[in-house]
């Protein structure tokens, strides 16, 4: 028996030592393999992430990780670039009928599925008749479509029921993809789209591989191979990404001045399409007051905010729209920073001795979960004492917004193009977690929606938001920045405002 | 000692159907769903109740569990929702990592507590049992994920030794594989050695201190025959459980050095099933820790039995 276990300690001795040796010998290996694809035959973009997708179905999904693969796997109507603009895609170009009702799309010719059949418009009314669906989560947003009909194999016509002016941008998300009938049964796992990338592998929790498609209809992605690495730990991330393991990876905003002065990497930031905002349940009883919320708006101090949370790197905002949007309006001095303002309204509102509310926080968000703690201590200086309540995703998702039992509560909104999209939870009969429940905008979303002349439109919206910044069914906090670290040689690298993350023009210098 | 196997293996089965039936109750009080993840902040009560009939979510729980403990005794652990692929191949995918990490740094772990532990029990309060007993206490205190960031920053990216989010499987070489798990294998190692050399070290301890030691002595056996034949051997059986119940637990994955090292293990399939939650997955994983941890008691048992003559002889006697 003891002969067994000193045998058993030996060999296990044994493997320890030659795993040493081991790592000298292949670690010389790996340097030189560095090496080699440090020069210009560099043909794979590695990118870090940290969780996995929910497949690749655009259609059955509402999760930006899996938007942000799939858009480089499918393709759509039309898509939008870094500024905001419309632009072609498996549409050449369309046509919007006088009464802003129906829009006609031209298709590209001669675009071939992965599978190598040609995209027709039969595909295209295949593709957002499954949109409608009852198992798409984006069905609402798409139940205003009541006509789709084939014209031609390379022309369809969709008609609404009522007037929308910005219907156009529906059809360039991400989830409008088009997808063949054929195989739609398992684009979960196993995608067919006509985009610039084919799907290669999908490795559960380690790895998503796409390779160049080399049969695109439009210019075809610059690098060939595209390589998704699951790497859960941000430090872990940072370390790869300075070794040189990845290509492409999201940092915080602490980290961008250490990428800029560390050789080999850099850092990228940008404002994204996307609010961050304090929520307030105007169904609770101290909330429901007006007078209250007001308080609580001017009690918070947004530049501290995004100084200690986001380094300095976002903007202060004072309504429910990002600071890229065409159709924003300054509205932060509608509810300006003010101690003692806010006490005094606490005071009128009957609550001189103070009120407690409970503040949840999604988990899974550090950044939300920072500024809810500093907004705790600011509402404290007013006599609102917050009871912190951390909790995951899925909880949020349920208690919060789809049962409203919160008090208030910190989460960000993104990903839309139009300012309707953004605006229309606020409708007092949405039923959304921060609808407006005076109803003083809800005429308006309806006229704006309506409205085909841009200039009255803009002024409608203008209207909406100085609403919103008085009423105050939400704080409006900050509009955040996305933040990169880079490879030097990444360039033409983008971010854009709706959830995608387009990889087709990045090249290595 | 027949019956007794029997026995064991019997009242295992039992544990495992009870887990089953409290995670499932359990999981049935939890906030949230996969049609409201799914969903996310599109959802509307209407649109929540279709997905939720489409994906069968809204039939009653026990339904739900009987329906899929037939599947389990078909060896059916059904299909996750979040992969689309049967939970069974997600977990066996998962399962040479995790067998690898757990037996890799159960073996780095025994070496240094058992060449540590018998040191330092013999030459009582010397330098090297006051070194052994540091090493307990750092072992059992210091955070994995630090000490796992550290190995990372300092053998990953300064000495740049060792991969750093790269895991090669064994089929890439040995080498290749033993590398890519050392920094996590040992970084797991340092923490179960605080626990597994304390176990060691009292039980030689208590082993030298019993009087048959003496009558060896005062029989002249040499000192190395004392301690390597008789005394190990016995003083052996109370760790055995402790480093069981170590590897059942390594087994079942380690979420934290998982996520730092970027392992594809259980521990991580584990977590997002909780995140995501994928019942049919969580379940399935905890059905299968379950397993490993009764088989492994039961595996203990037996190693236990055969090293100790009084439990072998009584046993017999039943």
């Amino acid at each position: 028996m003891l002969k067994k276990v000193l045998a058993v300690l030996m060999s296990a001795t044994f493997v320890l030592g030659v795993a040493g040796c081991g790592s000298s010998k292949t670690s010389d290996e790996k340097t030189t393999e560095t090496e080699n694809t440090g020069d210009s035959t560099k043909d794979t973009l590695t990118i870090a992430y940290t969780t996995d997708p929910e497949g690749f179905d655009p259609q059955r999904t509402a999760a930006i990780s899996t938007l942000e693969v799939t858009s480089n796997i499918y393709d759509t109507l039309i898509t939008c670039d870094a500024d905001w603009n419309i632009i072609p895609d498996l549409a050449k170009d369309w046509t919007i009928s006088d009464d802003g009702k129906e829009i006609t799309f031209n298709l590209n010719e001669g675009v071939l599925f992965h599978n190598g059949r040609e995209m027709t418009a039969d595909d295209v009314k295949y593709s957002f008749e499954r949109l409608q669906d009852a198992e798409s989560p984006k069905a609402k947003m798409y139940a205003n479509i009541i006509g789709i009909d084939v014209i031609d194999p390379y022309t369809i016509k969709f008609t609404t029921e009522k007037l929308d002016v910005d219907l156009l941008d529906s059809f360039a998300y991400p989830w409008t993809a088009i997808v063949p009938e054929e195989a739609a049964d398992n684009l979960k796992t196993e995608p067919v789209g006509t985009g610039a990338y084919k799907f290669v592998q999908w490795t559960p929790q380690e790895s998503i591989t796409l390779v160049r498609n080399d049969d695109y209809f439009g210019e075809k992605a610059n690098i060939e191979n595209v390589q998704y690495k699951l790497i859960p730990d941000m430090t872990s991330q940072l370390a790869a990404l300075m070794v040189g393991d990845v290509d492409i990876t999201e940092v915080t905003a602490d980290q961008i001045d250490v990428l800029n002065n560390t050789d080999g990497v850099k850092g990228f930031s940008k404002p994204q399409n996307s609010i961050q905002i304090l929520a307030l349940n105007q169904e609770n009883e101290y909330l429901s007051n007006e007078k209250v919320r007001q308080a609580i708006a001017m009690a918070i101090d947004k530049d501290e905010i995004i100084n200690t949370v986001v380094w300095g790197n976002g903007t202060k905002i004072g309504s429910h729209l990002p600071v890229s949007s065409p159709y924003y309006v300054d509205t932060t001095d509608v509810m300006p920073y003010n101690v003692e303002k806010a006490k005094a309204l606490l005071a009128e509102a009957g609550y001189p001795d103070g009120i407690t509310l409970s503040l949840k926080l999604p988990k899974t968000y550090q950044t939300h979960v920072d500024t809810g703690t500093i907004i705790a201590d600011q509402l404290s200086k007013i006599g609102v004492k917050c009871n912190i309540e951390i909790i995951e995703w899925a909880t949020w998702m349920s208690d919060v917004y789809t049962d409203h039992k919160y008090d208030m509560t910190v989460v960000a909104h993104s990903g839309r193009l139009d300012p309707y999209n953004f605006l229309s939870r606020y409708k007092s009969t949405s039923g959304d977690y921060i609808s407006l429940l005076s109803g003083d905008v809800d005429d308006l979303l309806d006229e704006a929606v309506q409205e085909q002349d841009e200039a009255k439109r803009k002024e409608i919206y203008a209207e909406i938001q100085k609403i919103l910044a008085e009423e105050v069914p939400c704080v409006y906090i900050q509009s955040l920045s996305k933040f990169y670290g880079l490879n030097d040689k990444v360039e033409n690298f983008e971010i854009y405002p709706i959830d995608m993350l387009n990889l087709k023009a990045v090249s290595f210098s | 000692m027949q019956n007794y196997i029997i026995k064991r293996i019997w009242s295992a089965l039992v544990v495992i159907f009870v887990v089953s039936f409290i995670t499932y109750f359990v999981l049935m009080l939890i906030p949230g769903d996969a049609a409201q993840l799914i969903l996310g902040t599109d959802a509307s009560p209407d649109k929540l109740a279709e997905l939720r009939n489409a994906m069968g979510l809204d039939r009653p729980w026990i339904v739900q569990y009987l329906e899929w403990l037939g599947g389990l005794l078909r060896l059916d652990f059904g299909k996750s929702y979040l992969y689309s692929t049967s939970v069974l191949g997600l977990i066996i995918d998962r399962l040479p990592v995790t067998a690898s990490v757990a037996v890799l740094s159960i073996l780095i772990a025994m070496v240094v507590s058992i060449l540590l532990g018998t040191v330092s029990a013999i030459k009582r309060n010397t330098a090297i049992d006051y070194f052994s007993r540091s090493v307990m206490q750092i072992g059992s205190a210091i955070p994995t994920f630090w000490i796992g960031m550290l190995f990372i920053i300092f053998f990953g990216l300064k000495l740049k030794w060792f991969p750093i989010s790269d895991y090669s499987p064994l089929s890439d070489g040995l080498f290749v594989h033993l590398r890519s798990l050392a920094m996590p294998c040992t970084v797991l190692a340092i923490g179960e050695t605080g626990m597994m050399l304390r176990s060691i070290r009292t039980s030689m301890i208590d082993t030298l201190d019993q009087d048959y030691m003496d009558m060896a002595r005062v029989k002249g056996l040499k000192n190395k025959t004392i301690y390597f034949k008789y005394a190990i051997r016995s003083a052996m059986i109370a760790p055995i459980n402790v480093i069981g119940m170590q590897f059942a637990k390594l087994m079942g994955g380690t979420v934290v050095v998982e996520s730092v090292f970027s392992l594809p293990g259980l521990g991580r399939l584990l977590l997002i099933a909780v995140e995501q939650r994928d019942v049919v997955l969580l379940q399935g994983i905890v059905m299968f820790i379950t397993a490993v941890v009764v088989f492994t008691s039961l595996v203990v048992d037996l190693i236990v039995m055969l090293l100790n003559p009084k439990i072998r002889i009584r046993t017999r006697g039943e």
